[in-house]
């Protein structure tokens, strides 16, 4: 027999000036099941939280309704207050009578009526409530960071730092992602290369932390605490145990011009490389779309040289697998094809460069030593024109957002042009210039006022080549009149943009993405780092467009949610999932399809002799997460939600 | 050779070299147009087949009898196109292999009854998307065009009536070769969504769930009009239905055995004029 | 009957937008009539179709369904699923004579306060000026349990 007892919270006068608890209280006593009905002035408060946990001991409840703010307010406290009186937590609901009633009706008669109603129904429903258990998850103490840039450095020597293990994934053969292509760094200027490298060192001579550069994720499966990840470590053709990194081979192969990633596209590199010459681990790789022997059988020049026998044609691809607790993406970004913005000339002008361009002239180890001149002629440039948001804040372009270091890094190019050229004109088109953050403003006046930097508030229309030069034709929106500039050299601040595989990604993690193919946080002011997926967070610019302050913040607080996860030898989730009932259960696969986290399995129901009757879903506890679309699918009511069956949704809108 | 002659030496040569168990097909019934289906395991008996104008049951259904596939023999079965389309959701809802299945597909048109190529499910894609496109192309029901054209409250006052007539026999579940559930809704009691009794609110909510779970999955055989005891044309709400999903997210029911089920798929662009 | 008709309206709503979309409503104090009553459920993927039909039979003369706008599920894709059974579910309703203005269908997330305490106004209108939906109240009074109005 159900013994339910009704409190009704006044709220103070929040609830009660509308709501006539005495009345809503009258009109419970009277309902089947309910053995007691009483109000207090506030429910939450601590005498209140006793007066229900001696009234459950006393009258030996069965389920606890509260009839007070939103369940979104106090659910949790008063369903810790009847574990406390040793009701299970999950045999009390809210009957939300102030957000949903007496805060939104005027009428005290109609808003007595309804709160009867609404609290009468969550009595219906209650009655069937389950007592249920939250489900424990053991946690494996090893987390996976995708992507070897500053933010996935970070957190991984953040975890390791504390103790935990790391799996550090990077697609490329080395360390350093994009910030290892970066001359000097806003708004300090420090050299990219000095506060970079000894982070890709350090990451991979710790003992905690586990390299595989080369590599990319094939397959994750499992939750969190809990995933099983399959690496895909790609073929390098060099024995990593063998090589000593002499650089031998990287002298003797004959297949030269190849157009270097790292240099994006401003130098050349070999078949055998590394991708620049503090590569971590420097040890090369064979590049084999383009290594001759891999093209035509004959070659093996890097075979020959090598003093420690490291070459090995035969090599294959392997797949790893990982046991892992908890995953951090970091999977960086891309900087925007100008393909689309002809009329920029890029591609066709050769001395036309996009931002990251220019950081590898600028940079004492990019092709030119660090001395900017152009591509076409190698001449220094005695003008440069720098075009703003090349790409960003152009919703007709497909990008509507602001990539948000542009302002800072063409500011930061007018200054080293300068302190290379003193003679040299820099004019910046710009739209606004966002420099928030700190330091930031202060950077960009500086530009203005002691490196030249000349700014024009306006859009670029059109660019073509006349005698030699790069002719850049746009408006000057605040003299309100056209301007034309004779440039040596142009750079495009083109906008940053997911990784082109970044939506493949989200799908094999389970993560959502938006219309670009950034990834979505779970809550973009209140829980950033964190996906919708449990045990799996963001870093960096693979979430939203961010600089290298911004990347490291974000991935120390992914590490810090690694290691509060870690902390732990049990996770204790929701026991709101789904369950089906086997014996009615006709293994369509409809809940299969439907459900948004693979958390339903396909099992074999057997026989005593282990032969196979049928099978049918199953739903794994650990991945669930109670959403209930599957349910709904279910022709024959075979699956069923904890917390919320099809008997309580009944009951309660039956009760209304 | 007349067609059913053709039909019944095929039967007979596929029970007699033991490449299927069984043949499921057509025979006599109590009148002259009724047909039964009957169930052939030897081929001395597949004199007894008939394939006529007359054989429009979609055959489909039988083949979930429990067990029946189960030790992995194959089964030979009469198929109109409509009737392959079912075997194609049967399949493609994991409750047959139709790997199993050899379809002796044929096709009425007229009083004419037509040979169709063909032996594996797959082998009829082109006369399923053929008729998809007709489908497309060809209006509603006439009864159903005219319920259009009512007032809401016409059409309430219509279906009113013809669901006052349901008995709750449910002829027309076991005649759906879709209605394969282990345990229906309806005979679910805990709780107890839809009302057992037979008054008109409990048959209409009985005929709405059921054609709701077909939606995307009849096949417009016409079993269940047929089987119907008091002629409630339930044709005319599960080729709504048809219609929705054929407009709305082009889906045609049982195009072929890889089609995912329209209510456990999604695109993120799939129309939503009525949502607010 | 003296009295002027107040339907009786029911929302079946996701607690992660709609339902917060209710409680900002009353946070901010909105006013709207106080015919809806709200059954909360974790996502729009969990609103059966069957959940409609209870409803009616309990004497509703309105029912809305809300949750999240497309791409904003918490559960990041129960309302597209959702989103497909309303489709079918609603032409079934319609071609069985329930008039459109009967079931209401919205994305109000948890920032709309404003639309759902509008959204609650509007349709409370609509039904109001429709009146009781009498062919299924003599559905259910045949049934021998009145509506509960």
């Amino acid at each position: 027999m159900a013994k339910i007892g009704v409190f009704v919270c006044h709220c103070g006068e929040n609830i009660a000036a509308k709501v006539d608890c005495t009345k809503l209280v009258a009109a419970m006593e009277g309902h089947p099941g309910v053995a007691i009905a009483h109000e207090y002035k506030y429910f939450c408060s601590e005498p209140g939280q006793e007066s229900i946990k001696k009234a459950v001991a006393e009258y030996g409840l069965t389920g606890v309704i509260v009839a007070a703010c939103s369940p979104r307010m106090h659910e949790a406290t008063f369903r810790t207050a009847c574990a406390e009186a040793g009701l299970n937590p999950y045999l009390c609901e809210i009957a939300n009578i102030r957000e949903q009633c007496s805060w939104v009706h005027n009428d005290g008669e109609q808003a007595t009526r309804k709160a009867i109603e609404i609290t009468r129904s969550l009595v219906e429903k209650v009655k069937r409530n389950n007592e249920l258990q939250p489900i424990e998850v053991p946690v494996t103490r090893r987390a996976l960071v995708i992507g070897g840039g500053i933010a996935g450095i970070q957190a991984a020597l953040d975890i390791a730092n504390a103790g935990g293990e790391v799996v550090l994934v990077e697609r490329e053969a080395s360390l350093g992602g994009h910030m290892a292509q970066l001359s000097e760094t806003f708004p300090t200027l420090d050299c990219s290369q000095c506060i970079m490298t000894p982070r890709m060192v350090e990451a991979a001579r710790h003992p905690k932390i586990r390299l595989l550069t080369y590599s990319e994720i094939e397959k994750v499966e499992g939750f969190i605490g809990n995933f099983n990840v399959t690496v895909r470590q790609k073929a390098r053709f060099v024995d990593m145990n063998l090589c000593t990194g002499c650089g031998e081979c990287m002298q003797k192969c004959p297949a030269k011009k190849i157009s270097g990633e790292f240099d994006c596209g401003l130098a050349n590199r070999t078949a055998i490389y590394t991708p620049f010459a503090q590569a971590v681990p420097n040890k090369p790789v064979i590049d084999s779309e383009h290594c001759i022997f891999f093209k035509n059988g004959k070659c093996k020049a890097c075979q020959r040289v090598c003093p420690t026998d490291a070459i090995n044609f035969e090599m294959e691809d392997e797949l790893v697998e990982l046991e892992i607790g908890a995953i951090v993406v970091a999977t960086g970004f891309q900087v925007q094809n100008t393909a689309l913005y002809g009329e920029y000339g890029y591609g066709r002008y050769p001395d036309v460069l996009t931002g990251l361009q220019f950081e590898r002239l600028a940079s004492a180890s990019g092709p030119t030593g660090g001395k900017i001149t152009r591509p076409s002629d190698g001449k220094e440039p005695e003008t440069i024109v720098f075009i703003q948001c090349a790409g960003s804040r152009d919703p007709s372009k497909g990008i509507a957002y602001c990539s948000k270091i542009c302002c800072m890094y063409t500011a930061k190019h007018a200054m080293l042009y300068r302190h290379k050229n003193h003679d040299g004109n820099s004019r910046i088109f710009y739209m606004d210039i966002r420099a928030a953050g700190k330091g930031y403003d202060e950077f960009t006046r500086r530009a203005i006022e002691e490196d030249g930097a000349g700014y024009v508030r306006g859009r670029v229309s059109k660019l073509w080549q006349e005698n030699g030069k790069l002719m850049v034709r746009g408006a000057d929106t605040l003299l309100g009149r056209p301007v034309e500039v004779a440039a040596d050299m142009v750079v495009l601040a083109t906008a940053m943009v997911p990784q082109p595989d970044s939506k493949e990604l989200g799908k094999t993690l389970g993560i959502g993405y938006d219309e670009y193919g950034f990834f979505n946080e779970a809550h973009l002011k209140l829980r950033p780092v964190e996906t919708a997926t449990a045990g799996i967070f963001l870093a960096g610019a693979c979430q939203s467009p961010k600089d290298i302050p911004d990347s490291v913040a974000q991935a120390s607080a992914c590490a810090s949610k690694v290691l509060a996860l870690f902390s732990r030898d049990k996770l204790e989730r929701e026991p709101v999932i789904a369950q089906n009932n086997e014996a009615t259960c006709s293994g369509c696969w409809g809940c299969v399809l439907a459900c948004p986290y693979n958390a339903i399995e396909k099992k074999d129901l057997t026989d005593r002799s282990g032969n196979l009757i049928r099978r049918v879903a199953s739903v794994n506890a650990g991945l669930c997460q109670g959403c209930g679309t599957c349910v709904t699918f279910c022709r024959s009511n075979s699956i069923d939600l904890a917390g919320f069956t099809e008997k309580q949704i009944f009951a309660e809108v039956m009760g209304l | 050779m007349s067609i059913q002659e053709q039909y019944r030496s095929r039967a007979k040569e596929l029970l007699g070299e033991g490449s299927v168990k069984m043949v499921i097909g057509y025979g006599v019934g109590t009148t002259a147009t009724r047909r039964r289906p009957i169930f052939i395991t030897s081929p001395d008996e597949t004199d007894r087949l008939v394939l006529d104008a007359s054989c429009r049951t979609n055959l489909a259904g039988y083949l979930l009898r429990e067990g029946l596939l189960a030790d992995q023999k194959s089964i030979a079965v009469f198929l109109l196109p409509d009737g392959v389309r079912a075997l194609n959701i049967l399949a493609a809802e994991s409750q047959l292999a139709t790997a199993q299945i050899v379809v002796l597909g044929f096709e009425i048109k007229g009083e004419e009854v037509k040979p169709l190529e063909g032996t594996a499910a797959g082998d009829f894609s082109a006369i399923i998307a053929e008729r998809k496109e007709q489908r497309k192309a060809q209006p509603s029901h006439e009864m159903a065009v005219k319920l259009e054209e009512m007032t809401p409250a016409e059409r309430f006052a219509f279906w009113e009536k013809e669901f006052s007539r349901c008995i709750k026999c449910y002829a027309c579940r076991a005649a759906c070769p879709m209605c394969w559930c282990r345990r229906c809704v309806v005979d679910n009691n805990q709780p107890q969504w839809v009302n057992t009794s037979s008054h008109t609110l409990g048959n209409l909510e009985w005929n709405l769930v059921r054609a709701f779970h077909l939606a995307g999955r009849c096949v417009e055989c016409g079993n269940c009009s047929e089987a119907c005891p008091v002629n409630i044309p339930l044709h005319l709400l599960n080729g709504r239905m048809t219609d929705e999903v054929l407009t709305a997210f082009d889906h045609y029911p049982g195009a072929d055995e890889q089609q995912e089920p329209v209510l456990a798929s999604f695109r993120k662009d799939d129309p939503e004029t009525f949502i607010l | 009957m003296s009295e002027p008709f107040e339907p009786k309206i029911v929302a079946f709503v996701c607690t992660y937008c709609t339902y917060a979309g209710a409680d900002l409503a009353g946070t901010s104090r909105l006013k709207y009539p106080p015919n809806v009553r709200i059954v909360r459920l974790p996502c729009t993927g969990r609103i059966s179709p069957m959940f409609i039909l209870k409803a009616f039979q309990k004497g509703a003369d309105g029912v809305l369904v809300s949750g999240c706008h497309p791409g904003d599920c918490h559960f990041d894709h129960g309302n597209y699923h959702a989103r497909r059974r309303w489709t079918a579910f609603n032409a079934l309703l319609q071609f069985t004579g329930v008039p459109e203005e009967r079931v209401k269908f919205s994305w109000i997330s948890a920032a709309e306060g404003i639309k759902f305490a509008e959204l609650i106004d509007s349709i409370t209108e609509e039904i109001r000026t429709a009146g009781p939906f009498e062919q299924y109240h003599k559905l259910i009074a045949e049934t021998g349990s009145a509506a509960s109005v």
